[in-house]
């Protein structure tokens, strides 16, 4: 088997934080992460975020994603599997909304 | 996606900021071959069936906006780069975006490939991809 690469075809990590953080802080809101897939970049803001709800309807996405918070230690995301359009319409309200990838 | 942007600006606070990354709809990924000296470019990718998803994307921002629920704060766009050592990993990288894969022109890869075997020892092969990052704050 050959090795795996070291190549993403992501871009690299900070880069979509910062854009983001052109336009709103991350560091201490809560955050509704709306395809979140492996948690790639939830684990990019989410120790400095107060709180994270994040989705993906990709099963083996949010199993990878649990995998990976369990060995980061990361204790403010909530990882869940599903949609946005099962989100209760009610509850509590978020700082930001964040759609990565998944338009 | 109109649906979930609604929903999501329902659990969103007054002021608060819906955000929105995805590969840019118009400024298309890039291949080059980098020689030691020089910037060889080889051609733009396609996006064939990406085209009417990015577009959709865009209307369902703009129908959000229209709607009152929205405001738009701004648009930015990010590039970024791949440095790959061959053709195997050009492969290999191309298989990593999420469907549907960008694809070589007619022409384009015979094209890369020619290029590359002629180039000197150290050369690498670049792929240069655009994002946007669209950014609403709730009414």
């Amino acid at each position: 088997m050959p090795a795996a690469l070291d190549i993403s075809a992501y871009p690299p990590d900070g880069m979509e934080i910062r854009l983001i953080e052109r336009f709103t802080a991350l560091k201490g809101r809560r955050i509704l992460e709306v395809g979140c897939g492996d948690g790639r970049l939830t684990f990019q803001y989410a120790r400095t975020a107060a709180q994270v709800l994040a989705f993906d309807p990709d099963r083996a996405s949010i199993e990878e994603a649990l995998d990976e918070q369990a060995r980061l230690g990361v204790r403010n995301v909530a990882f869940r599997l599903g949609s946005v359009e099962h989100l209760p319409a009610r509850g509590a309200p978020f700082d930001v909304a964040l759609f990565s990838w998944s338009l | 996606m109109v649906h979930a942007l609604r929903r999501a600006g329902q659990r969103l606070q007054s002021g608060g900021s819906l955000i929105s990354i995805r590969p840019h709809r118009t400024l298309l990924p890039s291949v080059s071959v980098l020689t030691p000296s020089r910037r060889l470019p080889v051609a733009r990718l396609t996006t064939p069936g990406f085209d009417g998803r990015q577009a959709a994307a865009e209307a369902a921002l703009a129908r959000v906006v229209e709607e009152g629920g929205f405001t738009l704060a701004g648009v930015r766009n990010g590039r970024f780069r791949a440095r790959l050592d061959n053709l195997s990993q050009v492969r290999a990288y191309l298989e990593l975006i999420a469907p549907p894969r960008p694809r070589f022109p007619p022409g384009g890869r015979a094209t890369l490939i020619q290029l590359w075997r002629s180039q000197p020892r150290g050369s690498t092969i670049e792929i240069a991809e655009s994002i946007v990052v669209t950014a609403l704050r709730r009414r």
